[in-house]
């Protein structure tokens, strides 16, 4: 069971990985961060961060309508990186998101997104 | 702390992390707020306008009250209550950092808005260290919050007033969020954003942000400025207060008379030294009086020193309410019977002794 600290740490030992951060979705502010962040501004990126996940919260394109069908994760996939959001289910009222940048040529998607999922659970569980 | 009182919250928190010192950031008003430092690190804040850690993890069922009652009697005293529910494996570490780093900038939105600030050196939180933030980020990110709810619609009164749903909603079709809908669900009327809440186990600021997309929508009523906010609309008339000014003139007098009897005693005996009569303090007089004694010097300016102490006792009488008419005889009230034997007994039994002894040698 470990910390935020421990978590961010584990995030960037994710293959490819050059910042991590969790993010409240609600202010768009990051709580813990860790590495690099777009454009050097974390708190920049995480007020961007908030938009998206709040975005496909809301609208009806991304929202399901069977019950307890949420929201798991965001990909964002540039030329040059991956930006991986995944939610983090909290029983008490928080709404947080665990954010991770990866390096387009030494990330794999797939493996990056699996050990999110781990992580995200680990740090409430 | 007067020098510490100066500026508002976010420029005290600024200086007291500045300076790395550990203590307690209290804030006055409404909703006011505490912050808390160790080393010039934000530790934890709380605020009436936020569900702290508890509210939040009960309210959620995440841990049950008990256990957290359990956890808070135990860790209170020595400041582990973090420690114990981790210890106890109640919690997860993330768990409990999360939850605290979310109560804690929430608080100090509203704890860091406005208010008289006082710091009070070395307090700590019963909760323990379990986070540090940067004392400047609280501040950036609380004033960002400000213009975050702002730029939805800036009427500061929906954060505090009552919220009241519109009876009819103004379109045909309304979407709501999941919280958008327990808020209206739960809104009758006269409970406050704060009172909602404190009952959802939502964040404080969350709660808010919502209520004014709310009333941006036009769904619950927004608050306007009454007339009775107005202090100066109605003027009462100030309470009666009769009585106490005559006691605040009667009231010095009555206490100090055994100093002052120490005094005419003295008088006429220096009369023929001439030269006491400048001495303004008791003691003194009392102690040029003693050489013609018996009575050793310092014996006498001993029991004297306590003199001051007595009259400044007998000061509270005089804001004390008027009496009502008592038969003559009868007992006073308890409350203010049971204080005046206090200037004569003990040292002032002494020193009139002392000083009829004195009297009595010079016959």
């Amino acid at each position: 069971m470990p910390g935020v600290k421990k978590c961010l740490q584990e995030a960037m030992a994710i293959p490819g990985a050059i910042g991590a951060s969790i993010v409240d979705y609600t202010t768009g502010f990051p709580v813990a961060m860790t590495g690099a962040a777009p454009n050097e501004d974390h708190e920049a990126a995480a007020a961007g961060t908030a938009d998206v996940v709040q975005a496909a919260q809301s609208r009806s394109l991304f929202v399901s309508a069977v019950p307890h069908d949420l929201l798991e994760d965001l990909i964002i996939t540039t030329a040059g990186g991956y930006h991986l959001l995944r939610l983090v289910p909290t029983d008490f009222d928080s709404r947080l998101v665990l954010y991770v940048w990866l390096d387009r040529l030494r990330g794999n998607l797939a493996v990056a997104r699996r050990r999110m999922q781990t992580l995200a659970e680990q740090l409430v569980v | 702390m007067t020098p510490a009182k100066s500026p508002g919250p976010a420029g005290l928190l600024t200086r007291v992390a500045g300076e790395r010192r550990t203590g307690a950031l209290v804030v006055g008003g409404t909703p006011g707020g505490t912050v808390y430092l160790a080393e010039g690190q934000v530790t934890y804040a709380e605020s009436a306008a936020a569900p702290g850690v508890g509210e939040l993890l009960t309210a959620s069922g995440r841990l049950a009250a008990r256990t957290w009652q359990a956890a808070l009697d135990a860790g209170s005293a020595r400041a582990t209550v973090g420690r114990l529910l981790l210890d106890q494996g109640h919690l997860t570490q993330g768990e409990l950092e999360l939850c605290v780093l979310g109560a804690t900038y929430d608080a100090a939105y509203f704890a860091l808005a406005a208010g008289t600030a006082a710091f009070h050196e070395g307090v700590r939180h019963w909760l323990g260290d379990v986070v540090s933030i940067d004392a400047a980020a609280l501040n950036r990110e609380s004033g960002r919050r400000t213009r975050l709810l702002n730029e939805i619609i800036a009427n500061p009164r929906i954060d505090t007033a009552a919220v009241i749903p519109v009876p009819r909603p103004p379109r045909e079709r309304i979407t709501l969020t999941a919280a958008q809908w327990e808020l209206l669900v739960h809104a009758d009327g006269q409970r406050t954003p704060a009172d909602l809440a404190q009952l959802l186990g939502r964040a404080g600021f969350a709660t808010i942000q919502e209520l004014r997309r709310l009333a941006a929508l036009g769904l619950i009523e927004q608050p306007r400025a009454r007339a009775t906010d107005n202090p100066d609309f109605v003027r009462l008339p100030r309470m009666r207060g009769a009585s106490a000014p005559a006691h605040r003139h009667a009231a010095p007098e009555s206490p100090a008379a055994g100093v002052s009897i120490d005094l005419s005693i003295d008088v006429p005996l220096d009369g023929d030294t001439t030269r006491t009569r400048a001495t303004p303090a008791p003691a003194a007089a009392l102690a040029t009086a003693a050489p013609a004694s018996a009575v050793s010097t310092s014996a006498v300016s001993a029991p004297a020193v306590s003199a001051p102490a007595v009259s400044t006792s007998g000061d509270p009488p005089a804001e004390r309410p008027r009496l009502d008419r008592r038969k003559p005889g009868a007992k006073l009230p308890k409350e203010i019977a049971a204080e005046p034997p206090q200037p004569h007994s003990g040292t002032d039994e002494v020193l009139l002794k002392r000083i009829r002894t004195a009297l009595r040698a010079l016959r």
